[in-house]
């Protein structure tokens, strides 16, 4: 199967985007330099091209109580305009995908959900939503273009002239148009800074682009690629599928265990609420390195010469410089201010556990 | 289009020598390779003394996103390595042929030299996106 191309492919090319394939897309890793990139966004802004994300409707007038089934997450913090956190567990109390809800309307939610779990999630909620709810899929109409970092106020109100832009809080959308199209305009983020996230159809996304670029020119706006994403995600310490989190990691193991609020029935509540009290199996822990060695993906974690787990997500942190990691390792070895070894190429490089996150949410504004 | 010097040679996984004297070569990675990686954040030194093969690794260079493996060129034994490029991995980035070489290795057949590909060659070699 050939990778799949966003309405955005070739603008990326015009910039000189590096082009990688994930999760069957192709994608920009980066344009000019991750670092750069990534900091961009956490000192001005940087633009992402994300539509390889997936977006599902929920609607009906079971919708809200199908939903809650599914997801350990109370589903009453929502309200009409305001979305959350949360995720799909199994009969196991795996995570099958991490997702955000946005309520529209009692009756109509809007899920956005990892691309490679896009057709995993549909299936989960068919098999689980029968009565009064209908599930679409629009992810193929739909782009998705993330602005983040401190100045994306400033760049996005040249472009999006709506009242309501201003006193948008955290986690709060509006409907707003653009080109006479409608975009939802969602203040969240993946990269632990103030931004926005913008769902729009396909027709008008080059053209929102290319303008967001524009209009940041003035304040150092950048496109940025996945490589800064994941760097980006990771100084947050937001947890990954895939990496973080799979169908057989459990949010609370996984680094999610504060989605879990809800009171009613869910799928597995039995499991989440007794390792939600009582601790999991494993846990995700912070690491920093001790010397220049770069923490990756699946390399061992040891405490004491005893193999205590592996390394979900690491790399080169751009503001600490140095290497950081989050690890999957056997719960109550080890705690904040601990040595551990990390295996790098058949040595050992000394890390140390450290609070999470590396870098906390900024929601500087300027 | 990348810095390609004439007066270095190459291989096709993107390191240069510079034979300095009958005996000695300095190695690093071409201009093409450091643009490829970018950011690189951290470089892996062979131990003096080591002994190796050509188109054995002998390095591990890694910027932020990608691991990648050096080669050695030529056979022989590493005689130096450049210690600066510990605290300043950047140099590679920065300066590939010059401040940021890697290795100086004593080349125990110089026939292997024969083997590697001139500046133009290694040229149509970029070109080709091998």
């Amino acid at each position: 199967m050939t990778a799949q191309r966003t309405f955005l492919y070739e603008d990326h090319i015009k910039l000189g985007g590096k082009m990688v394939e994930f999760a069957g897309w192709e994608l920009p890793v980066m344009y000019s330099s991750i670092i750069e990139e990534h900091m961009a966004v956490r000192q001005a802004a940087g633009l992402f091209d994300v539509s390889h994300m997936g977006e599902i409707v929920v609607k009906g007038r079971g919708a809200r109580a199908a939903l809650q089934k599914l997801i350990p997450t109370d589903m009453g913090k929502l309200e009409k305009g305001k979305s959350m956190y949360t995720c799909f567990v199994n009969e196991q109390g795996g995570v099958i995908d991490d997702l955000f809800i946005f309520m529209l309307s009692d009756n109509e939610y809007y899920l956005v959900v990892n691309a490679g779990t896009t057709q995993k999630d549909v299936e989960w909620l068919t098999l689980n939503c029968r009565t009064n709810v209908s599930i679409q899929d629009v992810s193929a109409a739909t782009a998705k273009i993330d602005l983040q970092g401190p100045q994306s106020y400033n760049i996005l109100k040249k472009i999006i002239k709506d009242d309501r832009l201003a006193g948008l809080q955290r986690f709060h959308f509006f409907t707003g148009t653009y080109k006479g199209e409608p975009v939802l305009i969602s203040q969240t983020g993946y990269t632990g800074q103030f931004g926005y996230e913008l769902f729009c159809i396909n027709n008008v996304a080059s053209r929102l682009w290319n303008d967001l670029l524009e209009a940041g020119k003035e304040y150092g706006l950048r496109p940025a690629g996945l490589g800064a994403r994941d760097t980006l995600r990771l100084e947050a310490s937001y947890s990954l599928y895939g990496h973080e989190l799979s169908d057989t990691i459990t949010p609370v193991e996984g680094g999610i265990g504060f989605v879990v609020s809800a009171q009613s029935e869910y799928i597995a509540k039995d499991i989440i609420e007794h390792q939600k009290a009582h601790g999991a199996p494993r846990q995700i822990i912070c690491l920093e390195m001790l010397d220049r060695a770069i923490p990756r993906s699946e390399y061992k974690v040891l405490h004491n010469d005893e193999d205590i787990g592996y390394i979900t997500s690491g790399g080169f942190s751009p503001v600490l410089k140095k290497g950081i990691a989050m690890a999957l390792v056997k719960s109550g070895v080890v705690s904040v201010g601990d040595d551990v070894a990390i295996v790098i190429r058949d040595k050992t490089s000394p890390a140390k556990v450290v609070a999470r996150p590396f870098y906390k949410y900024s929601g500087k504004k300027v | 289009m990348s810095n390609i010097p004439e007066n270095l040679k190459y291989t096709k996984t993107h390191e240069w020598i510079e034979v300095q004297d009958d005996y000695t070569g300095v190695c690093g990675i071409t201009d093409h390779a450091q643009e490829m990686l970018t950011d690189i954040v951290f470089v892996e030194l062979p131990e003096v003394g080591l002994e190796v093969k050509a188109g054995e690794q002998v390095a591990v260079v890694e910027s932020v996103k990608a691991v990648s493996d050096v080669y050695s060129p030529v056979s022989g034994r590493i005689v130096e390595v450049n210690k600066a490029l510990e605290d300043s991995p950047d140099l590679l980035n920065s300066d590939p042929y010059g401040k940021g070489w890697i290795f100086k290795i004593d080349i125990k057949d110089k026939h292997e030299l024969d083997e590697l590909m001139d500046a133009s060659s290694y040229a149509e070699h970029v070109a080709s996106g091998e």
